[in-house]
């Protein structure tokens, strides 16, 4: 092996597809025990970068080395033998394969003799990897749950039975609740002190700081500069990024709770078995009350809940003033309550239709006229002032909403409620996979709804979120409320922390 | 290039149509288009395209109904049955389309609430409802059409040539084909079902009642076979055993042949079941006129000519569903539709 000071070099790397230039011009450089933040707009070009490391696509032009060795990949294996593994942004996973099948998919001839594949030697070594680096073990032919954050870890255990030397991980972190982040960074620190390095992507900045030793900021596909971590602010990075001044709040100003007397939900004894104990609570006009916990305290659970579509066991959710108990979901989409599941792709939007079809799904029960009569004219005039309120990137209404990028698909997914005259809008996760800009417009976009009077339930797994926007957050645990904080001094990322764990 | 590649989705089933008509025009001498011919062909696709706009429904929600054709044969020979028992001739119109809506009504029930595969439960209602067809035909032995009814075999215009094809009983398909184009397409019946299609669980999440539009779509699907029953019994003048056999097969591949796909979805309207059903009738009459169905050959001709043009349709659509699955952050998405992104001018807190 050569001499190297560099584990990593990219010189001058072009990508393009067909008219749109993905990379230009491209030079990075990856130190051995290097953390490396790779940050820019949806479409930057971050994730065609790491494609591009990872043998997934190939470049233009320019060159890579990777210890001091020329490095071509041909395809994701390739790279796993160079020493590159890599976490994909899109989920991975084959659901219908145990799990010790899917961390070794593409490399089971080591444990194929004679076309059968050794089992446990399998197992044993898929548990042998999660051991290794502190992840949670799974039972014999144990099948993924299907679960995103479930799926990530096992995306990550399979990059990590690579034993590579650079990892990449695109936009993991916020598919993962707290308490695996946690073990995320540790994986991170550990690779720092083998000698081996990261690059990761994110959008939370805060994030990046806190764990990165130094960022490299995309714009339009080209580099805009290196920073080291120590030396910057989520300011800078943040103009860097846009190439303006971001200015304004982003979070809530005020230090108190703001809202009015009027309770809207009434949450009594909510039990749903594995998930939810005895959850009780109320929602007022013009509150937004926040849920945080780690990945199996059942947050999840409670915006479902509340919007009538889980059998719960005991317990009831009514609408106080209507006095209208919440049996289903037509019940709730008839009376005025939103809600914005976590899944964008899988539980929100219908990937293969238009705009159109999405943005008025939940206003079909309102649009009509006599007879039934959705009339096309009414449908088209709430798209597209949906699209100009919301400065939706598109070519139309009539436009397939998966060639739009994860912020605009997630203003469609907001904005389609908040055309409503809402009572209730419960929003799970509603910044994820989203970048600074759409997040900050989605903050406005609550606060807005606050204003109006509109009763929120926010469920996130990003704590400083839940912190800066709601008024009062209910901390929860293993399915249950532990304690229940009001806006104001106590109301810091320690004291939640504290409960949560 | 985004535009052009849905569009080709939509305009394959257009092209097969026209060929396959051109080419069975040029084939037959013209005989294809005379007018005794297309009225021939009309009447031919009533009953494709009755039962085809409430399968429809069911097909968009991502579900199949294969007992369309023996639901036909049933509430045809249930009705004739009891008209005659009842010695009233009108009788019949009410009970086929009851008796019909019942069926659908009761796979719909299985279907949303014991979560039976619709294939797997039509396909036991396929075989199973046609031993009772059996003895119910065998009861009544030899049934006709009570001549109280054959007005509706009338022209309208009985003195104008031109309009003979224009029957009480076409109509009344008039009427039903209008309904069931308004119900569908601009109702929240058929926008809902194409959610249900598209994804079961957002329309869920949204407040669908899910399990009600199931239902709601299978007794759609069972009263057209009702309705389609008395069209045939009109056109064949009464019931027998075979009635509606093959009724379903012709059916779905008329609902596919028009582009909808398999999954349902958005990709499912009403005009495709149209066009479908005309081109499936073109073809089997097409067949008959270049005088091939006394053939061996007929009929598989007609299955490699189903064959290629459904093969078309979903090269078409595969095409565009690879186009569709970009990454998050993959500006090749944009080079299709041409917007730059970055939402650049979204900040303006």
């Amino acid at each position: 092996m050569s001499e190297y000071n560099n584990l990593l070099e990219i010189r001058g790397l072009y990508k393009s597809f067909g008219s749109t230039k993905a990379n230009i011009n491209v030079d990075f450089t990856l130190k051995p025990g290097e953390i490396r933040g790779l940050i820019g707009e949806n479409g930057s070009g971050k994730s065609t970068l790491l494609s591009q490391l990872a043998g997934i696509y190939g470049h233009d032009a320019g060159e890579m080395f990777v210890k001091g060795e020329p490095y071509r990949p041909e395809s994701p294996l390739d790279a796993n033998r160079a020493g590159i593994a890599m976490v994909m942004q899109e989920l991975g996973v084959i659901e219908k394969l145990p799990i010790a099948i899917n961390m070794f998919l593409g490399r089971l001839d080591k444990f194929t003799t004679a076309g059968v594949i050794n089992r446990k030697m399998l197992r044993d070594s898929a548990n042998a990897v999660l051991t290794k680096w502190e992840l949670p073990g799974f039972g014999k032919n144990a099948m993924p749950s299907g679960a995103i954050e479930h799926n990530k870890i096992i995306e990550l255990a399979r990059a990590l039975s690579v034993e590579p030397d650079i990892l990449l991980l695109d936009e993991i972190t916020q598919s993962l609740s707290l308490n695996n982040r946690t073990k995320l960074y540790k994986i991170m620190n550990r690779f720092k002190a083998m000698g081996k390095s990261v690059i990761v992507i994110t959008h939370d900045i805060e994030e990046m700081i806190a764990i990165t030793d130094s960022i490299t900021v995309l714009r339009d596909g080209e580099v805009v500069g290196d920073v080291l971590t120590a030396e910057t602010t989520a300011e800078k990075v943040r103009y860097m990024m846009v190439g303006r001044e971001i200015s304004g709040d982003y979070y809530r100003a005020d230090r108190a709770p703001d809202y009015r007397d009027e309770v809207v939900v009434t949450a009594e004894h909510l039990t749903i078995p594995g998930e939810v104990e005895d959850l009780s609570f109320e929602v007022h006009r013009g509150e937004i009350l926040g849920f945080c916990g780690l990945s199996d305290s059942g947050i999840h659970s409670v915006g479902k809940a509340v919007y009538g579509l889980s059998k719960l066991k005991g317990g009831s959710v009514r609408l106080t003033a209507k006095d209208i108990t919440v049996k289903n979901g037509a019940v709730a989409l008839k009376h005025h309550m939103a809600y914005v599941p976590k899944d964008r792709d899988n539980e929100a939007l219908m990937l293969h239709a238009r705009i159109i079809d999405n943005a008025t799904l939940p206003s079909l029960g309102i649009l009509r006229s006599a007879l039934d009569f959705l009339s096309p004219r009414k449908l088209k005039k709430l798209s597209n002032e949906m699209i100009a309120k919301l400065t939706v990137k598109t070519t139309g209404y009539a436009q397939n909403i998966d060639a739009l990028s994860g912020g605009n698909k997630q203003k469609i997914n907001l904005g389609r409620w908040l055309a409503k005259d809402l009572d209730v809008l419960i929003l799970d996760c509603p910044t994820r996979g989203v970048d600074v800009g759409v997040k900050a417009y989605i903050y406005q976009l609550m606060k807005e709804a606050k204003e109006q009077g509109i009763a929120m339930i926010l469920i996130s797994d990003e704590l400083t979120e839940v912190i800066g926007m709601a008024d009062n957050l209910i901390v929860m645990k293993d399915g249950r409320p532990v304690r229940s904080i009001t806006r104001g001094d106590s109301f810091t990322e320690q004291s939640v922390i504290e409960v949560m764990i | 290039m985004n535009k052009f590649m849905s569009k080709l989705q939509d305009i394959v089933p257009i092209i097969a149509f026209v060929v396959v008509l051109l080419f069975f025009t040029v084939k037959s001498d013209g005989r294809m288009l005379s007018a005794f011919n297309i009225s021939l062909l009309i009447e031919q696709s009533i009953i494709i395209v009755l039962i085809g706009c409430g399968m429809l429904f069911v097909v968009a929600q991502g579900s199949i109904d294969l007992s369309v054709g023996v639901n036909l044969a049933f509430s045809g020979v249930i009705s004739m049955w009891a008209s005659e028992q009842l010695e009233s001739p009108y009788l019949m119109i009410p009970i086929a389309i009851i008796v019909g809506l019942l069926v659908g009504i009761l796979n719909g029930v299985i279907v949303a609430k014991l979560k039976v595969p619709s294939f797997m439960l039509t396909l036991a209602m396929l075989i199973g409802l046609r031993g009772i067809v059996h003895k119910i035909q065998f009861k009544i032995n030899v049934s006709y059409l009570s001549p109280d009814l054959y007005w509706l075999n009338k022209p309208v215009f009985e003195d104008v040539e031109r309009l003979q094809f224009l029957t009480y009983k076409m109509i009344v398909f008039i009427v039903i084909l209008a309904i069931m184009y308004y119900v569908f397409e601009f109702t929240r019946v058929g926008r809902n079902s194409q959610a249900i299609g598209e994804n079961e669980i957002v329309a869920k999440y949204v407040g669908i009642r899910v399990d009600i539009m199931k239902i709601a779509a299978f007794g759609l699907s069972g009263m057209m076979s009702g309705c389609a029953a008395l069209f045939s019994i009109l056109n064949v003048g009464g019931t027998s055993q075979t009635m509606g056999s093959f009724t379903e097969m012709k059916v779905a591949m008329a609902i596919f042949l028009g582009g909808v796909l398999v999954t349902g979805g958005v990709t499912a309207r009403m005009y495709k079941v149209i066009l479908g059903s005309f081109t499936i009738t073109i073809i089997v009459n097409g067949l008959a006129l270049i005088s091939l169905s006394q053939t061996e050959v007929s009929q598989s001709v007609e299955g490699v000519l189903l064959l290629l043009i459904l093969f078309a349709t979903i090269i078409a659509n595969q095409r565009n569903a690879r186009r569709i699955t970009p990454l998050d952050d993959d500006p090749e998405e944009n080079a299709l539709t041409g917007s730059a992104e970055g939402n650049g001018a979204v900040v303006k807190v």
